[in-house]
């Protein structure tokens, strides 16, 4: 790895492990190899849990007496110190994945205005936002709940300054340079530009999530 | 067939609930499960349990369970005034109790302290695992009752006819329980916390908001000064127990249905042993903290788990 990451405990139950630097897409993209080296190293030692990557870390749980923390960074330096190896260059097969999408109007509430806010016609903002091969950077909020980027500068925008109270299952949103697909109603402050059918989370599914990280994603206006 | 309770009310929010669907953090699942493990535990243990089987979680008033055959159950946690109706017979937190066809086993409201009760039966509530976990998780509706709280008219059904060996009504759990409104809550320093902070965070008597649920805990208290990443980090994992701050200053407490990654600064983390405490702080509590070194959170934890182990070797024993 070119930079080490920063290795730390996180209380009595967790190993975090900060990187830093490069784009929002190559960070994220380093994380998930990151947390793929850790999953496979530890995946099935006691007291191991499958590492969560985010934006710029993993966090590692462990079991605080088995293997405990101390010890865990210890592993983990020592999975790191291994790392030129193959298993973090290597590339791995991306799923692409296309999410017809429904733009404005009642689906997309805050199109217009974003759309307006940037000097854009409703019809370029949606043009710019499906003409992008999104990462899928790491997944939270709730579950299948995929963060997207990135967004075309030209269409960013901050989250609403008051989140709504409830959010459509579905809602395809954009905060600041990242876009979103809620998988449930729930409440939310990112901007509603459109809505799909695609079902994001399925638990009867082999794969529950449909978007892990490592996808390739793009909006097909319908 | 196994034993079966038929909800005739079902309280503020009674959920299924185990020690939790872990391994699923990196799909944005929570972990669910117990809010206050401990309890969950006793509960189980009084029956013979396995400590993680599933049980009911009860929050702040209960519901009412009517035996449709007999039935042995083992309440624990929060007292929430559980009793047997129609005889009025009282069961006390940590104890066992045998229910007859067609009694009724009501946790009507919450006695002084704690907010949530934990009631088992014979082999675990019988709900099929869904990623390995019974646990509810109530955001993406599955687990549990089809992910939801129970309603009147939901079928209890037990994974065993009866009890472990060694069972009789009445069995008191000879081994501690959760303080109900407990002690300061030990927390470790976390990586945005600095001295002054923690300095502050515990020299503060805090109150639980009402506006805590199972994803957390949220305190008011006198604002702490945010730390300098300006309220906002970059997005990273967190887990049960993590203390953050976010940009009013006021801290919150995950809890076991926070999602798995956060925005806000972490100040501390909660060590195993106090996350029951945690669990079982209910709206209006006061609550504190404490800081400690790894060493001490060690031998906490160590202490605990012998002393459950003790117990249960005790229940044992008979």
């Amino acid at each position: 790895m070119t930079d080490e990451p920063r290795i730390e405990a996180f209380g009595d139950s967790g190993v975090l492990l900060t990187l830093e630097g490069g784009s929002t897409v190559e960070r994220a993209r380093r994380v998930h190899r990151l947390a793929q080296v850790i999953r496979t190293e530890t995946g099935s030692a006691p007291g191991w849990s499958n590492p969560i990557p985010a934006a710029a870390s993993v966090l590692v749980p462990v079991d605080p007496l088995e293997p405990g923390v101390d010890v865990a960074i210890e592993r983990l330096r020592s999975v790191l110190s291994d790392l030129d190896d193959v298993a973090v260059t290597s590339p791995e097969p991306q799923q692409r994945v296309e999410i017809p999408t429904r733009y404005g109007g009642v689906d997309g509430p805050d199109l217009a205005a974003l759309a307006a806010a940037r000097g854009l016609t409703e019809p370029e903002a949606i043009e710019l936002h499906a003409s992008v091969d999104y990462d899928v950077l790491f997944l939270g909020f709730a579950p299948g709940f995929a963060y997207l980027g990135d967004v075309p500068e030209a269409i960013a925008m901050p989250r609403l300054a008051t989140p709504r109270t409830r959010v459509p299952a579905g809602s395809v949103a954009i905060a600041g340079r990242q876009t979103a697909v809620y998988p449930f109603e729930s409440p939310g402050g990112w901007q509603l530009i459109g809505r799909t059918d695609v079902r994001l989370w399925d638990v009867d599914r082999e794969s529950p999530a449909l978007l892990t990280p490592g996808d390739v994603v793009r909006f097909v206006p319908v | 067939m196994a034993a079966v309770l038929e909800v005739l009310a079902p309280g503020l929010l009674t959920t299924v609930q185990d020690a939790g669907r872990r391994g699923f953090g990196d799909l944005g699942v929570p972990i669910s499960g117990a809010c206050d493990p401990w309890s969950l535990a006793v509960a189980n243990a009084l029956l013979g349990n396995d400590p993680d089987a599933a049980a009911l979680e009860c929050t702040l008033i209960g519901p009412e369970l009517r035996a449709l055959g007999d039935v042995a159950v083992a309440v624990a946690g929060a007292d929430l005034e559980a009793e047997i109706r129609p005889s009025g017979r009282r069961v006390m937190p940590g104890t066992t109790a045998w229910l007859r066809s067609g009694e009724v086993l009501a946790l009507p409201s919450p006695a002084d302290a704690g907010a949530r009760a934990y009631v088992a039966i014979p082999g675990g509530i019988d709900v099929p695992a869904v990623l390995g976990s019974r646990s509810t998780c109530l955001v993406a509706g599955f687990g549990g009752f089809e992910g939801r709280a129970l309603r009147a008219g939901d079928l209890v059904l037990a994974a065993r006819s009866a009890p472990g060996s060694g069972w009789r009504d009445g069995l008191p759990w000879p081994g501690p329980h959760t303080p109900p409104g407990g002690g300061p809550v030990r927390i470790l320093p976390g990586p945005d916390s600095n001295t002054g902070l923690l300095a502050a965070l515990a020299a503060t008597v805090w109150t639980v908001s009402p506006s805590s649920d199972r994803r957390g805990v949220r305190l008011i208290g006198e604002a702490l000064t945010t730390v300098s990443t300006a309220g906002e980090r970059l997005t990273t994992g967190v887990l049960p127990g993590t203390v953050q701050l976010p940009p009013d200053g006021q801290p919150i407490v995950l809890l076991a249905d926070a999602q798995p990654t956060g925005g806000y600064p972490v100040i501390g983390v909660v060590i195993e042993a106090d996350l029951p405490i945690v669990g079982q702080l209910a709206t209006g509590d006061e609550a504190r903290f404490e800081v400690v070194d790894p060493d001490e959170a060690r031998a906490s934890n160590l202490a605990r788990r012998a002393e459950f182990e003790a117990a249960v070797g005790a229940l044992r024993a008979g």
